[in-house]
């Protein structure tokens, strides 16, 4: 091991960094929302992930849009057929990558783990001596970093001072040593919530804060309390920040405006599987494994829908395409959604109408309007394939 | 009431004499914006027209910079009808060209402006000429226009054009924006190692 003795000037930043705290105390107050035990088992389960991934879709225009970053050049290759499937498996590969939820942990406290106490090395001098061991390669939350006071008490160092030696040694790129004035001064925050910039909060945030941090919470708390307001969950949706705030609201019991929103845009499947996390979360006793393997057979998952949608260009535009095809396109809707959306329409209602939901008449509402689109929909759907003479299986 | 009075004919004056002028020098219509958006600074006008009267008969001096414009009149200015008239649709820096000798410009652009609060040059560069364009991080209108759509950096002199000065007042101003939230940027990508996160049994699974 190769250690490095450090000495840091503590008490002359003693001062700064207490006026620093004075200003980010602000905003990063606790919420009223907070997980109360830990969050963690439930969000790992696989079944919760993969809920919350199908959830957040994947759109990858919007996961691939432009980036105004200083490499954003773009190569131009020629590719025979079987490459250019292979690149868009590796694309839709690469986008499920890009949309890796951030992990969400319970806060860490600080503990005080004192090594030894050697009286005999009081008052050495009048600084604290930090040793931060920088073996390469090694993880972040492995790295060991020792303080030794100056009353002579040798002890691990604080998570904080840990995370400012990290940053120091193994720079993470976008990360700034003092707290970004966003996220110190309330007004900024909040400004930035009315303007809608949730993405680039959140993005900023996963890379300022570790996710045990008290501020991470509270932080991504506040933002996701205003979604809840604003309404503008589009604004996440096919990011990775969708998976935690879908569990955040199934966590704290506020689904109901975001199944509105997701009933409103056609995503009823979004819905049954929201509706069927918030009954994993806490435990009701409703059978919901049934309704969701049988939405899941007539349903493509995300990355599926995504490929199909790049290996369209593989069509050849002069060829025939089955009338049945054409219709489904006009339409937007197949056979089997319509078969999907009958099961999930079921389930809901069957929410709505339990004491769980807590805005009945808008979400009523809601579902009666897609069900007499719904109708039309379907009736347009059998006229034309009749017209058409298509037999309908 | 006599000096107001005097002060807006000194104002109509000018407006007469500056629309006949050249656009690219901007400043002409500054008191149009003034007339149009704000009344505080038609007074503050009024009274710097009446000590000139006093002296001499001219207009305000256009090359005076010792007026401090506070940042809230420049952002009226950058959403009025005169800022409109003046640049159009396009970026304050567009319309603006060098003055060298030779073929080629020199490397760097002026060092400043505007020295001992006076444009101290003919072509002064595209932020001097027009006082109403104030360099700050919440002046997030006129900060967009200096920052490039493909890599999101700010833009070269060499291309805007600005002057030495006003160029390092524009970084700073751009990174206090960012810093701030006014302007958004695209954060890196962070990747999560897991296993860092959620301990051993994730490991075992994984």
């Amino acid at each position: 091991m190769h250690l490095l003795k450090h000495l840091r000037q503590l008490n002359g930043l003693q001062g700064l960094r207490q006026a620093i705290r004075q200003v980010s105390s602000a905003p990063t107050k606790p919420s009223a929302l907070q997980y109360e035990r830990d969050p963690q088992p439930l969000f790992t389960d696989a079944e919760t992930q993969r809920l919350l991934q199908s959830m957040t879709q994947l759109n990858l225009d919007r996961v691939y849009r432009k980036r105004t970053v200083p490499d954003n050049s773009s190569e131009i290759k020629f590719m025979t057929n079987e490459q250019l499937d292979s690149e868009f498996q590796d694309m839709v590969v690469r986008a499920q990558h890009m949309l890796q939820m951030p992990p969400i942990v319970e806060i860490k406290k600080d503990v005080e783990r004192v090594i030894d106490k050697d009286p005999a090395l009081k008052d050495f001098a009048n600084t604290k001596y930090v040793f931060t061991d920088i073996t390469f390669g090694r993880r972040q939350s492995e790295r060991k970093v020792f303080v030794r006071e100056t009353d002579g008490t040798l002890e691990h160092a604080t998570l904080d001072t840990t995370k400012r030696m990290n940053q120091l040694y193994f720079p993470l790129e976008g990360r700034q040593s003092y707290t970004p004035r966003m996220f110190a001064l309330e007004e900024l925050l909040s400004k930035c919530l009315t303007e809608h910039k949730y993405e680039f909060i959140l993005d900023r945030l996963l890379v300022q804060y570790e996710p045990y941090e008290a501020e991470f919470h509270n932080i991504s708390a506040r933002v996701f309390e205003h979604l809840n307001e604003s309404k503008q969950f589009d604004l996440l949706r096919s990011t990775r920040h969708f998976g935690p705030m879908a569990f955040f609201y199934a966590w704290h019991r506020c689904i109901d405006d975001l199944l509105y929103d997701m009933i409103r845009r056609d995503y009823l499947h979004n819905a049954v599987e929201l509706i069927a996390l918030s009954y994993k979360v806490h435990n009701i006793p409703v059978e919901y494994e049934a309704t969701l393997t049988e939405l899941d057979k007539l349903h493509p998952t995300p990355a599926q829908t995504a490929l199909a949608e790049l290996r369209s260009v593989f069509r050849r535009p002069e060829d025939k395409q089955g009338i049945e095809q054409e219709i489904n396109t006009a339409i937007g809707k197949t056979d089997q959604d319509f078969a999907a959306d009958e099961i999930s329409l079921k389930f809901i209602e069957q929410y709505i109408a339990s004491e769980h939901s807590l805005k009945k008449v808008q979400l009523e509402l809601a579902v009666q309007t897609l069900k007499e689109v719904n109708r039309e929909k379907l009736l347009l759907f059998q006229g034309l394939k009749k017209a058409h003479g298509v037999q309908t299986s | 009431m006599l000096p107001i009075a005097r002060g807006i004919y000194g104002g109509l004056v000018n407006i007469t004499r500056n629309s006949r002028g050249a656009i690219h020098t901007a400043s002409g219509f500054r008191c149009k914006a003034e007339t149009s958006t704000s009344t505080d600074e038609k007074d503050a006008e009024s009274t710097e027209v009446d000590g000139d009267d006093s002296s001499s008969s001219s207009a305000p001096d256009a090359k005076d910079r010792s007026k401090i414009i506070p940042v809230e009149t420049s952002m009226r200015y950058l959403k009025s009808a005169a800022y409109k008239q003046t640049y159009g649709e396009d970026f304050v820096w567009t319309q603006y060209r060098r003055n060298h000798k030779g073929m080629y410009a020199p490397r760097k652009t002026r060092k400043t402006c505007i020295r001992q609060n006076r444009i101290t040059t003919g072509n002064p560069c595209p932020i001097c000429r027009d006082e109403y364009l104030v360099l700050d991080y919440r002046n997030t209108e006129l900060l967009e226009q200096f920052i490039s759509p493909h890599n999101g950096d700010v833009l070269s002199y060499s291309k805007t054009g600005l002057c030495q000065k006003s160029h390092l007042r524009l970084r700073v101003a751009v990174q206090q924006a960012r810093d701030s939230g006014y302007l958004t940027y695209d954060v890196p990508f962070r990747e999560y190692d897991y296993s860092e996160y959620y301990g051993q049994q994730q490991k075992q699974k994984a």
